[in-house]
C-alpha cells in the first residue's frame, strides 16, 4: 500500500528498485517507532481506511483503480470535511515525502546542493 | 534511585538555561553546587553532518514534528546541549518597547530588558552579514519588498567563523552559531556547573528534582551514568521551554494553585511559500534567513522572513502531490522561499496540559485573527516573489498549485480566505511561548516578574514560557534576558533560600 501511495504522491519513487523501495520503508518504519503505540495504530488503520474507502464509490479498493482514479481518491482524502481525515491523510503524505526526499542522492538530483562553504561558493560568483 | 544534591538545578539548557547557568557560574567559586539537567545529547563537532533526517532525529523532539491536539500544527523543539540555540538561525532581534507595553508586566520595565538583551548582543558576536556574504535567496527578498514599498530589515545574526552551509536549522557543521552550546554554557562549566546530558526530568518535588539519564548511541556521554536520580535542590529553575516547562510543572504537583499554569500559549503560526525562478540562484549557499520585513506587523498583524529549507521539510510545506508537487521540488537550485509568521493573540484556551498517562498535549485553536493574518502574509508574500521576477509561485492556500506570473494581478482572488484548510495546509511553528507567563496575580500568571512561581519561593521559571503574550518577533535574545533577571532573582535569595530548605 505504502509503495503505491509513493507512486501517487511522488511519481519519481516509481523509479526505485525493490532495495530503494525497502529503504523507503525503513525510513516511515523508523520515524514510527519513536511515536506513541496509538499513533503506529491510527497510521495503520489510515492505511486501510485509503485502500478501502473507494469501494464505496468505485467498486474497488485502491491499488485496483486506475492510477487518475487513485489521485481523485487521495485529492479526496486531502480535502475531506473532517479535519481528522485530512490531518490523517496529511501524515501519511508526510511520511512518504520524507522517505523519499530525505535520501541524499534524491537531494543532488533535484538541484539540491548544499556547500560546507558556501560563502566561498557566493564570493567566487559575486568575482564574476 | 541515585541521590545527589545541590544548591541550584537548572532543567534544561537552551536560550533559557544556559543563560541562567551562566550567569550563576561566579557562585560556584564560594563552593555552590549548581547543575543541568539537559534532556538531548551533546553531539561532537563531527557529528553535525546537516542530514536531515538524521540531524532532526539527535536534536529535536519528534523529529521535529510535534503535532497539536488537533494535529493541525507542527512544533519544532529543540533537544540538545544548548536546547534550540543549537537549531535556531542566530537572528538576534531585540523586543519592542510597544510590544514589552502590551505584556503590561508590574515591575517589567523595556528599560531593564533592553540593557540585559544588549548584554547578549554583545556576549554572542551579533553583527550584521557583510554584503558580499548575502544570497540571491535573500537579495531578491529585499528586491521585491522594496519594489513594493514595503519595509524590509537585515537581521542581526550571531555567528563567528560562519561560512553560508545554510544548514542552520539542522545544527551548524562549521559550530559558527553563538548559542549557549557555544559561549554560555562553556563558560558555566569552566567555572564548575556540571551539565548532564541526556537527562530527562520526571518531575519536580518539594526542593528536588526526579530525573532519569539514558544512554544515546552518539553525542558525548553524559556527566552521570545511566539510572534514576533525585537531585534535592534549595532552588530550582526550570527552562525547558514553553511547552516542557509548564507540562513538567503541571505533571509534579506543586503546593500551589496555578490555574493559569500552561495556558495562554502562542507561537507565531508559520507556513512557507516558494516561487521558481526561470534561472539558478544562490539559495543553498550562504546563510539562509538575513533579512524580514515587520511592514505589517502592526497593521495585519504578520511578519515575512527569508528562508530556505531542506528537502524534505520544503517537499511536506507545499500543499498537494503528484506531477506539479515534483515539478517544483525538482527546481530546488531556483527556488526562492518565505516563512510567514502570524501574530497570535493570547487566549486562555490555548494551553499546555497533560493527559491520563502524563504525556504533553498542546491544545492550540487557530483564531480568525491569526488565519486571516496568514493569508494576507500569503499574499504580501506572492507580491514581494512577483515583484523580485518570479516566473511562478506555490501559495499553500490557493486552489491553485502554481499561481503564474502572468497572473499576478490576481493574487488575492487566487489565495482566498477559505483556502487555508487546517489539517491540509502545512503549519508549523518554532517559537512556543507562554504558558508560565509572568504577571502579579496568580488568577491569571504563573510567576512574578522576577520568574519566582507564585506560592512556591524555592521554584524558578526562566525561558519563553514566561511571555505573557508573544513577542512579535523571533525571541531568543529576550528569552536570554529575561533569563538572567531570573538569574539575578535568584542569586539575591539564595541565602534565604538555603535558610527555607534546612
Amino acid at each position: 500500500m505504502l509503495r503505491l501511495l509513493a507512486a501517487r504522491l511522488v511519481p519519481e519513487s516509481a523509479q526505485f528498485s525493490c532495495a530503494g523501495h525497502d529503504e523507503m520503508l525503513a525510513l516511515i518504519d523508523q520515524a514510527l517507532s519513536d511515536r506513541p503505540a496509538a499513533m503506529q495504530r491510527q497510521f495503520s488503520l489510515f492505511l486501510r481506511v485509503l485502500r478501502w474507502a473507494p469501494v464505496a464509490r468505485y467498486g474497488r479498493t485502491l491499488d485496483h483503480l486506475a492510477p487518475e482514479q487513485q489521485d481523485s481518491v487521495l485529492r479526496w482524502f486531502q480535502d475531506f470535511p473532517a479535519q481528522l481525515i485530512r490531518s490523517g491523510f496529511w501524515g501519511v503524505r508526510t511520511l512518504v515525502m520524507m522517505s523519499y526526499y530525505a535520501r541524499p542522492e534524491v537531494g543532488a538530483s533535484i538541484g539540491y546542493r548544499p556547500s560546507a562553504d558556501g560563502n566561498a561558493v557566493l564570493h567566487a560568483r559575486s568575482r564574476r | 534511585m541515585l541521590d545527589r544534591d545541590a544548591d541550584i538545578v537548572i532543567i534544561g539548557s537552551g536560550a533559557g538555561g544556559g543563560t541562567v547557568a551562566s550567569e550563576l557560574a561566579p557562585l560556584c567559586r564560594d563552593g555552590a553546587r549548581i547543575v543541568v539537567l539537559e534532556a538531548g545529547p551533546k553531539l561532537r563537532d563531527a557529528e553535525f553532518t546537516g542530514r536531515e533526517v538524521e540531524m532532526a532525529r539527535r536534536l529535536y523532539i519528534d523529529d521535529g514534528g510535534v503535532l497539536t491536539e488537533d494535529r493541525a500544527m507542527t512544533l519544532a523543539l529543540g533537544r540538545a546541549y544548548g536546547g534550540s540555540t543549537v537549531v535556531y538561525t542566530g537572528t538576534s532581534l531585540t523586543i519592542t518597547e510597544p510590544t514589552l507595553d502590551r505584556w503590561g508586566v508590574p515591575g517589567l520595565t523595556h528599560g531593564d530588558v533592553l540593557r540585559r538583551s544588549q548584554k547578549y548582543l554583545a556576549a554572542n558576536n551579533v553583527h550584521l552579514l557583510a554584503e558580499e556574504d548575502l544570497n540571491d535567496n535573500n537579495r531578491l527578498f529585499v528586491d521585491g519588498c522594496r519594489a513594493l514599498g514595503y519595509r524590509v530589515e537585515q537581521f542581526p545574526l550571531n555567528l563567528k567563523g560562519c561560512t553560508g552551509s545554510s544548514v542552520c536549522n539542522l545544527g551548524c557543521p562549521s559550530g559558527a552559531k553563538m548559542g549557549t552550546h557555544r559561549v554560555q554554557l562553556p563558560e558555566a562549566e569552566r567555572q564548575g556547573v556540571t551539565v548532564v546530558t541526556n537527562c530527562a526530568v520526571d518531575r519536580i518535588e518539594n526542593h528536588a528534582v526526579v530525573a532519569t539519564v539514558s544512554e544515546r548511541s552518539y553525542g558525548e556521554m553524559s556527566a552521570w551514568a545511566p539510572g534514576e536520580y533525585r537531585i534535592g535542590a534549595r532552588a530550582v529553575v526550570v527552562s525547558a521551554g514553553a511547552v516542557g516547562s509548564p507540562a513538567l510543572m503541571l505533571r509534579s504537583q506543586l503546593p500551589a494553585a496555578l490555574p493559569a499554569l500552561g495556558r495562554y500559549f502562542t507561537c507565531h503560526p508559520a507556513l512557507i511559500l516558494v516561487a521558481q525562478h526561470d534561472r539558478p540562484i544562490t539559495n543553498y549557499a550562504g546563510h539562509p534567513k538575513s533579512f524580514y520585513c515587520d511592514h505589517f506587523a502592526d497593521s495585519d498583524g504578520f511578519l515575512l522572513e527569508t528562508c530556505m529549507y531542506f528537502p524534505f521539510t520544503t517537499a511536506k510545506s507545499l500543499t498537494g502531490f503528484g506531477a506539479e508537487h515534483s515539478r517544483l521540488m525538482g527546481a530546488m537550485d531556483r527556488l526562492q522561499m518565505i516563512l510567514v509568521l502570524a501574530i497570535d493573540p493570547p487566549e486562555r484556551d490555548n494551553r499546555v496540559l497533560v493527559d491520563r498517562e502524563g504525556r504533553t498535549v498542546v491544545r492550540y485553536r487557530f483564531a480568525d485573527l491569526v488565519k486571516r493574518s496568514l493569508v494576507l502574509a500569503m499574499r504580501a508574500s506572492a507580491r514581494v516573489f512577483f515583484a523580485a521576477g518570479a516566473a511562478r509561485i506555490h501559495a499553500p492556500a490557493s486552489p491553485k498549485f502554481f499561481i503564474e506570473a502572468s497572473e499576478a494581478d490576481r493574487v488575492d482572488e487566487l489565495i482566498p480566505h477559505d483556502g487555508l484548510v487546517l489539517g491540509k495546509v502545512a503549519i508549523a511553528s518554532a517559537h512556543p511561548m507562554g504558558g508560565c507567563r509572568m504577571g502579579s496575580s496568580p488568577a491569571d500568571s504563573v510567576t512574578d516578574s522576577w520568574g519566582q512561581v507564585h506560592g512556591v519561593p524555592w521554584l524558578f521559571v526562566a525561558d519563553a514560557s514566561l511571555f505573557p503574550r508573544c513577542a512579535e518577533i523571533n525571541p531568543y535574545v529576550t528569552i536570554m534576558a529575561l533569563a538572567d533577571r531570573v538569574a539575578e532573582g535568584v542569586r539575591r535569595q539564595l541565602p534565604e533560600l538555603r535558610a527555607l530548605s534546612s
